[in-house]
């Protein structure tokens, strides 16, 4: 009775709270909220591709779905969030990644091994019993900024060479590494990167060392089981941890994860595939295109990868048309400028270099629409998909959604292998993927449809925990903050700066040079690597956090660096960070005049 | 049940081989068809149904949907060979260890690579993708056909030819492993001996400890354990069985008659010698075990085992009975084996016949492929090159290649970019592009991924 009293009371406490403070929501780090029930209403509900509820209800409580639909009753104790005119999704499953592990330190290179050819397994990249909730790091800024687009799972993995170790299905919210996975050793990830300077130190190495270990466990696996019908007179099997981990592939319990971007690289993991026999899941594919049919013939599941190579003229274009639109506002009478100057530049003189130059530009935009399109043509295909981001940049990924969409992707099918495709190919339907009774409450909510260019994500559920994003609209923010922002914060960012930044090649100097025209911020950065000097783009300086990127041009590819600093007086300290390669970090001195 | 699961294996081994080659059918008319083994016929027609030669002769009728190449005034030759390659590879050594027989350069096949159209630009239709010479036994290699276009490294493989597997004597095994202070076995050309003769040695055990295993497993209430399987040993055993012919980077002519004597102990006979610059020393003792020799027409002193060489080398073995072909171990070099044939007519006197068998049927013997590839006669492959002007004339000028009756190359629809793939991403620089092209003529990839490994500063020339 008396219990029954206290959780009455309770709950009454807790509706008059929400009642007082409506907007009173939670970060992961404050305040645990009043209530694990929340109601949100007024959305229009993407259940799955194809099923949609206008202006309805979802209710979540303890971390589950509980009631989905229009005549939804909304419990006592819910958490009410009107999301007017907003959209909810099932929260998006990442096929492949690393998100929330903590990077492992690049190993110096040291000596010569002595015998390169009978290396540890430690060293060959051979770790396959390796469980990636060790590095697993809740508080790792990535699982942030994946959980921002709205990801709500990710299948991660380990670092590591050819067999990291084992993958495991982790929700992207949660206190510990063992409290965020969903299914742990959901897979046997595997990369066919070679060794450093030992066997396999070759792609050909790393295949004949994976036949060699599959095969090894087969056979082991066949041992241990006759032995262990009857243990007497027989040897016993020898104990390997490698060996042994290979056991539930063999046994075809546990489906093989494989990295393969290139189309060489793909081709080889499904020989790999065809010769041994384990269950494939291919992952990370970026040039799919030309095997649609043989991924097809295999069965194997495909996750292709949210990076795409960047449509740098697109950008430009972009900026262009821009800055064009801006001067035409300052001054109609310079509007024809731009007009006049069209036509010249296609009249240019055809020499024989500049029309080889058109060819090989033409060639590069067929490929860009090659990569751009290959989620299009496995769908067209009637291959399903997953998407991974195991090399995408975060801040792409929603543009590289809609640059799929735009190559004929249908929205619908996006969605699917945002949701219903992973979950089904990593056997969590019955948990994930859909916004239905009874599935884990992992939510998406954006203020317009999600692959509308202007859709900004708003809320995302995790395990039915709320993270609530704030939007800025540029205009507001851009008249709130000249009061308060970097006009009277008294720092400066203009002027001359050595710039420091440790790479794995050793430490980089480089010079900045700062201008501030009004509000805006210019530069370049020169020296060190960065020969000839090149300009800055999309500096901002906020308080004293300076943020902008430069692209200059290494050994032929380029490169381009996202700086993150924060101003001190006359130094800065901050990362400087390089898609792919992983941020770095970086110190600036001014130099006196 | 068990019936049906064979069946199931049999359908699945069947449509696995059945990678998408494709074939075509072709008539080449009126031209001056080399045939290599049976001589030389004027005004002659070509015709290949389904990607295999089905006539030679006058007045052939084209069935319909053949493609007609007029070769009036033009030459006719098999499709040229070369069994000394790198083309097409993503990795040529394995160079952690002395014996890196396990690997196999089938596994890194890289179709993309746009040097087979090259090659092929110079009518080279098959060459064998080989290992690197870093290490005392080598990685396996593999017969490609320069089937470009495909995406599929299946498809380049030759359907059927024999596994081969790279050796190295001398200089290069030596250097990568011994001689850089890690005080490992080959340091010395006596080192490279004893690490073959105890890899063989090994393999017999190996295969005798499996035949034994393999007996007994049947037999009723036995329970062992199996051996432990090692993909290097199994490797070494094929060889030992005579699955594997044996190709042999060598130079010296001590080295190349030790190969033969530790060859002669463990009875095995499918042995080519690589590069082989002294074999002109020891051509009888060569043609006398039936090992052949795959040569330069003219190419040495880049290193110093390789001072004592002539030009004459491959005449010489060709008179003393040996089996030779001419080799380019160089994606530059391959597309004009031709004019390196010729050589052998300035430097020795061969006859026609002769000089265009070093690049056709002799290296198609040495790859054990010679029924079905390297001369013009029925049934075999459709792999053809028609010249402008006579293949050993300096003149000579490739005009079609064709490969599996499919025409692989038409000068006339020869577009400039033969790329399959392209990097959106890449910048383009013409000048830069041409300025590197000059520069890595002078390269060949016999040491590639191996340079890591030694002390000396890596020198121009490593063959």
């Amino acid at each position: 009775m008396k219990k029954l009293f206290s959780s009455v009371l309770l709950r009454k406490m807790l509706s008059a709270m929400v009642f007082c403070w409506p907007a009173m929501l939670f970060a992961q780090d404050e305040l645990a909220p009043v209530s694990r029930t929340y109601a949100i209403t007024n959305v229009n509900i993407v259940q799955a591709p194809g099923r949609k509820i206008d202006m309805g209800t979802v209710v979540m409580k303890d971390g589950l779905i509980v009631s989905v639909g229009k005549n939804v009753s909304i419990p006592a104790d819910a958490i009410v969030i009107k999301a007017d005119s907003m959209y909810v999704y099932a929260g998006f499953i990442d096929g492949l990644s690393r998100v929330g592990l903590n990077k492992p330190k690049d190993e110096e290179r040291g000596q010569r091994p002595k015998d390169p050819g009978n290396p540890k397994p430690e060293e060959a990249g051979i770790t396959p019993q390796n469980d990636v909730r060790v590095s697993l790091n809740p508080s790792e800024k990535s699982i942030e900024e994946l959980r921002a687009l709205g990801f709500t799972a990710a299948h991660v993995v380990p670092y590591g060479g050819m067999m990291p170790g084992n993958g495991s299905i982790i929700l992207l919210g949660g206190k510990s590494a063992d409290e965020m996975v969903l299914v742990n050793k959901s897979s046997f990830y595997s990369e066919l990167s070679p060794a450093r300077g030992v066997y396999p130190g070759t792609v050909m190495g790393v295949m004949a060392k994976y036949r060699e270990l599959y095969r090894q466990a087969a056979l082991s696996r066949a041992y241990e089981n006759s032995y262990a019908s009857n243990r007497a007179g027989i040897q016993r099997p020898a104990t390997d941890r490698v060996i042994e981990a290979l056991f539930p592939v063999v046994d075809k319990r546990q489906p093989v994860l494989f990295k393969a971007e290139r189309v060489i690289d793909a081709q080889r993991v499904l020989t790999l595939q065809s010769d041994l026999g384990f269950s494939l899941m291919l992952a990370e594919l970026k040039e799919g295109w030309d095997i649609v049919n043989k991924i097809k013939s295999t069965n194997a599941k495909v996750f292709l990868s949210l990076d795409l190579p960047e449509d740098k003229d697109k950008k430009d274009d972009k900026k262009k048309d821009d800055s064009k639109k801006e001067e035409g506002k300052k001054d109609e009478a310079k509007k024809e400028e731009p007009k006049k100057e069209e036509p010249k530049r296609e009249e240019a003189p055809k020499t024989a270099t500049a029309e080889e130059k058109a060819a090989l530009e033409k060639r590069k935009a067929e490929f860009m629409a090659k990569y751009v399109g290959q989620a299009a043509t496995f769908q067209k295909a009637g291959v399903k998909f997953g998407f991974s981001t195991l090399s995408a940049k975060s801040g792409n990924i929603q543009g590289n959604l809609r640059r799929m969409i735009e190559a004929g992707l249908p929205e619908d099918a996006a969605l699917a292998s945002l949701t219903t495709t992973p979950a089904e190919m990593l056997g969590l339907s019955d948990r994930l993927g859909s916004v239905d009774n009874g599935k884990i409450a992992n939510l998406v909510i954006s203020d317009k449809p999600y692959f509308n260019e202007k859709a900004k994500v708003r809320y995302v559920f995790v395990e039915g925990t709320m993270y609530k994003f704030e939007v800025k609209d540029s205009k507001e923010s851009k008249d709130g903050k000249k009061g308060e922002g970097s006009k009277d914060s008294g720092v400066k960012a203009e002027g001359e700066w050595n710039i420091s930044t440790e790479t794995p090649n050793g430490i980089e100097q480089s010079k900045l040079t700062l201008k501030k025209e009004g509000n805006t911020i210019s530069g370049t950065m020169s020296g060190g690597s960065i020969n000839p000097a090149v300009g800055i783009d999309n500096a901002k300086l906020d308080g004293n956090s300076l943020t902008f990127n430069f692209t200059f041009n290494y050994g032929g590819s380029d490169i381009t660096v996202e700086v993150a600093v924060k101003i001190e007086g006359d130094t800065f300290k901050g990362t400087s960070t390089v898609a792919e390669y992983g941020s770095f970090p970086t110190e600036g001195k001014r130099l006196p005049k | 049940m068990k019936k049906f699961i064979i069946i199931a294996c049999l359908l699945i081994a069947v449509s696995g081989m059945a990678q998408q080659v494709e074939r075509g059918t072709v008539l080449i008319k009126n031209g001056t068809v080399l045939t290599i083994t049976q001589g030389v016929k004027e005004n002659t027609d070509v015709l290949i149904k389904d990607g295999k030669i089905s006539q030679i002769g006058k007045n052939l009728a084209a069935p319909a949907g053949a493609k007609v190449i007029d070769a009036t005034g033009y030459h006719v030759m098999p499709g040229i060979i070369d069994a000394h390659s790198h083309l097409a590879l993503d990795a040529v050594n394995e160079a952690t260890t002395p014996v890196s027989a396990m690997v196999w350069e089938g596994d890194d096949l890289d179709p993309l690579d746009v040097g087979m159209y090259r090659a092929v630009a110079g009518g080279v239709t098959i060459s064998h993708a080989m290992h690197g010479s870093a290490n005392a036994i080598g990685g396996q290699c593999q017969t490609i056909k320069h089937r470009y276009g495909t995406v599929d490294p299946k498809v380049l493989m030759m359907e059927g030819a024999p596994r081969t597997i790279k050796f190295a004597l001398g200089e290069n095994p030596t250097r990568v492993h011994g001689n850089n202070g890690a005080g490992i076995v080959p340091n010395t050309r006596m080192g490279v001996e004893f690490v073959i003769r105890q890899a063989f040695s090994e393999g017999k055990e190996y295969m005798e400890s499996w035949n034994k295993y393999n007996a007994s497993k049947n037999q009723k209430g036995f329970r062992g354990a199996p051996p432990r399987y090692d993909l290097r040993m199994e490797t070494i055993a094929a060889i030992l069985r005579g699955e594997i012919i044996i190709h042999c980077h060598s130079y010296r002519a001590d080295e190349i008659y030790m190969l033969l004597k530790v060859c002669k102990d463990f009875g095995i006979k499918r042995l080519v010698f690589q590069h082989v610059n002294e074999g002109f020393k020891v051509a009888p003792e060569l043609a006398a075990q039936g090992a052949m020799a795959s040569v330069f027409a003219d190419w040495w002193a880049y290193k110093f085992e390789v001072y004592y060489s002539t030009a004459y080398n491959a005449a010489i073995l060709t008179r003393n009975g040996v089996v030779t072909s001419i080799n380019s171990d160089d994606a530059e070099l391959t597309r004009h084996l031709y004019h390196e044939a010729a050589k052998t007519q300035k430097y020795g006197g061969l006859t026609d016949e002769e000089a265009l068998s070093l690049i056709t049927i002799n290296p198609a013997k040495q790859l054990g492929i010679e029924n079905r590839v390297g001369s013009l006669e029925p049934g075999k492959d459709g792999d053809v090159v028609i010249f402008k002007g006579h293949p050993l004339s300096v003149y000579a000028i490739p005009m079609y290649t064709v490969i599996d009756g499919v025409v692989k190359f038409d000068r006339e629809k020869d577009a400039d970019d033969q790329r399959l793939y392209v990097d959106p991403k890449q910048t383009i620089d013409i000048t830069d592009a041409v300025f590197e092209e000059t520069l890595s003529h002078d390269h060949d990839e016999c040491m590639k991924n191996a340079e890591f490994l030694l002390n000396v500063k890596f020198a121009d020339k490593n063959r």
